[in-house]
């Protein structure tokens, strides 16, 4: 049960790389945060610095509204899932779970009680006098967690916790978080560079990229909403078509020659280049063509069951488009396809800088 | 990787079966020799079966002063003992925790504290003899075990093979130690001693056989017969100018020689099989 607040954190490491630029968040108590970004853009450096596992070169963290800048991570009342879970090889899942409170002194009874009580929870109850090595990786998994749990901590920080496991398992494990985490009700923090996961797990999620955060927002906020294209590309699967446009009095043209509605309020000058923005799925297919639709060639069909993934080249563009069409529609390569933007679900960025032009109101 | 080839095979038997036989005819000629009296290891031809001694010669050199020594082998082999155990347990001891802070620590000067520890390698006892028997003299160490065992008791070997050890040790253990709330010496104790067990009992075996067999270092700082060791007192059995050696006694005292180091082998391998079955890491 805990906020924390994070007021321009900073983290640059003694070999002169500055991995974080100031980091600015809230987070409510209970509350689950998504730290989502490409590989190498500071998540880990960030966790860390929550955990205390790195200095921090300046700023403020508190935690409950204390500060804890100068804490050891015990200290901190944290705990941390590790991505390759940190077991103890040499120790049994229940000596793993009872360190941190045999460390804090608590007398050998309760500490069997809490362990077997938080083991039932996540259901390693059969495995607590094993050694790690002798589980699989899922139950390693667990076991990371009930050590976790078990201290009853006052935030859990978790570092792509599930990216050694395979995508079964991962899902499964995903669902187990989030409800464990609500369950408990314990504020936690959460990396991953893996967008799904992010979407469906998160309350908040703040993507971040190159030591930055680009944005933070609930998911479907950051999907609806994305204020950069950064965001907008790495929110969602597959990721944003963008297409380069002119705009002429409220009129975005496109190379190929198609016109589309500009949506009131978007921050452009007639005359502006501009990087129009459509999500696959908001890609309409229509049986004939004119000025509103989009005239293109199939060049690789991706059946996925419920949907189609059609891969499209559009005339005057260099990359392929992705369009989301309905998986009962029977496309081939070569066929032509007229797909027709959804008006309603243009997003229009900077061409230079990548920030969202849409209406100021919309974003937050 | 193994071949199967069965003409292979049966060619390394016969390599592996002289080899054994050559290696064992020495020691076999010593318990040979040590189950006869003196006068029937002098007759011009060496005795190849056990003589009428029995366990006598044994029995003679562990219970009364052995001739030219002043002490009995008992004591001898408890001396032995005590040098052997002070120097592998204090080297391991020493070397743990020089180790230790090679690799979790960051102090001003760390990398050159290791490589002057490293340096030290090539300075054996030998070549410091001279200055260390100085020191030990003028500490009042000489006839003493803190004079047998403290001078040999630093290892550059030992620490280097640790700090290889400790740095393999994932990085994130000792992360989810301290979040877990071990401080340094809990990490040491429940961590890093725990998942070292097999380096240690390697160590244990090595460190113990180069203390049993030290020869110089005992040589110079030991005059009393009381803390004699085995090893030295064996070539001093031998330097008879005027008499017979009594080679019965000889070879008899020989073979307790070898025993205890045999026995460190023998116990301790257990610990590296299992060490190297379960391959915790
Ligand atoms: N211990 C370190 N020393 C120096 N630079 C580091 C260290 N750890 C990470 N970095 C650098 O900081 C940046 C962010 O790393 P990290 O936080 O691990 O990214 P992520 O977890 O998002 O992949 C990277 O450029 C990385 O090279
Ligand atoms: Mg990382």
């Amino acid at each position: 049960m805990a906020t924390l607040s994070l007021d321009a954190l900073s983290k640059t490491y003694p070999n002169g790389v500055t991995a974080l630029h100031g980091v600015d968040l809230t987070i409510d108590d209970g509350e689950l945060i998504v730290v989502v970004g490409p590989s190498g853009c500071g998540k880990s450096t960030l966790l860390r610095m929550l955990a205390g596992l790195e200095s921090i070169s300046s700023g403020e963290l508190a935690i409950d509204g204390r500060r804890v800048n100068d804490l050891e991570p015990a200290e901190r009342d944290i705990a941390m899932v590790f991505q390759n879970y940190a077991l103890y090889p040499h120790m049994s899942v229940a000596d793993n779970m009872g360190y941190a409170l045999k460390n804090q002194g608590v007398p050998r009874a309760e500490r069997r009680r809490k362990v077997e009580e938080t083991a039932r929870l996540i259901g390693l109850e059969d495995l607590l006098d094993r050694r790690p090595k002798q589980l699989s990786g899922g139950q390693r998994q667990r076991v990371a967690m009930g050590r976790a749990i078990v201290r009853e901590p006052k935030v859990f920080l978790f570092d792509e916790p599930l990216s050694n496991l395979d995508a079964k398992l991962r899902v499964q494990m995903r669902i187990e978080i989030r409800r464990l985490q609500k369950r408990l009700g314990v504020t936690a923090v959460y990396v991953t560079h893996d967008q799904v996961e992010a979407m469906t797990l998160a309350d908040r999620l703040v993507v971040m990229n190159g030591g930055h955060i680009e944005q933070v927002g609930t998911p479907m906020h950051l999907y609806d909403q994305p204020a950069s294209r950064f965001v907008a590309s790495f929110i969602g699967s597959p990721s944003m078509n963008f297409i380069e446009a002119r705009h002429a009095d409220g009129v975005l043209t496109l190379p190929c020659g198609t016109h589309l509605p500009l949506r009131d309020g978007a921050s452009t000058e007639s005359g502006d280049a501009v990087c129009l923005g459509v999500r696959p799925e908001h890609l309409v297919q229509v049986g004939q063509g004119d000025d509103t639709t989009l005239t293109t060639q199939v060049e690789l069909v991706e059946p996925l069951g419920a949907d189609t993934l059609a891969h499209v080249r559009l005339d005057g563009q260099a990359e392929l488009l992705v369009a989301r069409l309905n998986g009962a529609q029977q496309i081939a390569e070569g066929d032509r396809l007229y797909l027709r933007p959804d008006p309603e679900r243009l997003h229009l960025f900077d061409p230079q800088e990548g920030h969202s032009l849409a209406a100021p109101e919309t974003v937050s | 990787m193994r071949y199967r080839r069965p003409g292979l095979d049966a060619i390394s038997h016969i390599l592996l079966i002289l080899a054994l036989l050559a290696f064992s005819l020495p020691v076999w000629l010593a318990i040979i020799a040590a189950t006869h009296d003196q006068s029937s290891l002098y007759t011009g031809t060496a005795p190849l079966w056990f003589g009428d001694q029995g366990l006598d010669n044994f029995r003679a050199i562990l219970s009364e002063p052995v001739a030219r020594l002043g002490t009995d082998v008992a004591r001898l082999l408890f001396n032995s003992t005590v040098m052997a155990l002070g120097i592998a347990c204090g080297k391991i001891f020493i070397a743990i925790l020089a180790a230790y802070a090679i690799v979790f620590f960051r102090f001003p000067l760390r990398r050159l504290c290791f490589w002057l520890i490293f340096i030290t390698l090539m300075l054996p006892v030998e070549v410091r003899i001279m200055p260390t028997y100085k020191i030990a003299a003028d500490l009042n160490l000489l006839n003493s075990y803190a004079g047998l065992i403290l001078p040999l008791i630093a290892s550059a070997t030992a620490t280097f093979l640790f700090r290889q050890f400790y740095m393999t040790v994932p990085p994130e253990l000792l992360e989810a130690a301290r979040v877990d709330g071990a401080g340094p010496w809990r990490f040491l104790r429940d961590i890093l001693l725990p998942l070292s067990k097999t380096n240690i009992a390697a160590l244990f075996v090595i460190m113990f056989l180069y203390g049993w067999n030290q020869y110089l270092w005992p040589l110079l700082i030991t005059t009393e017969s009381d803390y004699m060791t085995i090893v030295v007192s064996l070539k001093r059995m031998l330097s008879s100018a005027d008499n017979l050696v009594p080679w019965q006694a000889v070879m008899a005292t020989a073979l307790l020689a070898m025993l205890p180091p045999v026995a460190v082998i023998v116990l301790m391998q257990r610990y590296f099989v299992k060490g190297l079955v379960d391959a915790e890491k």
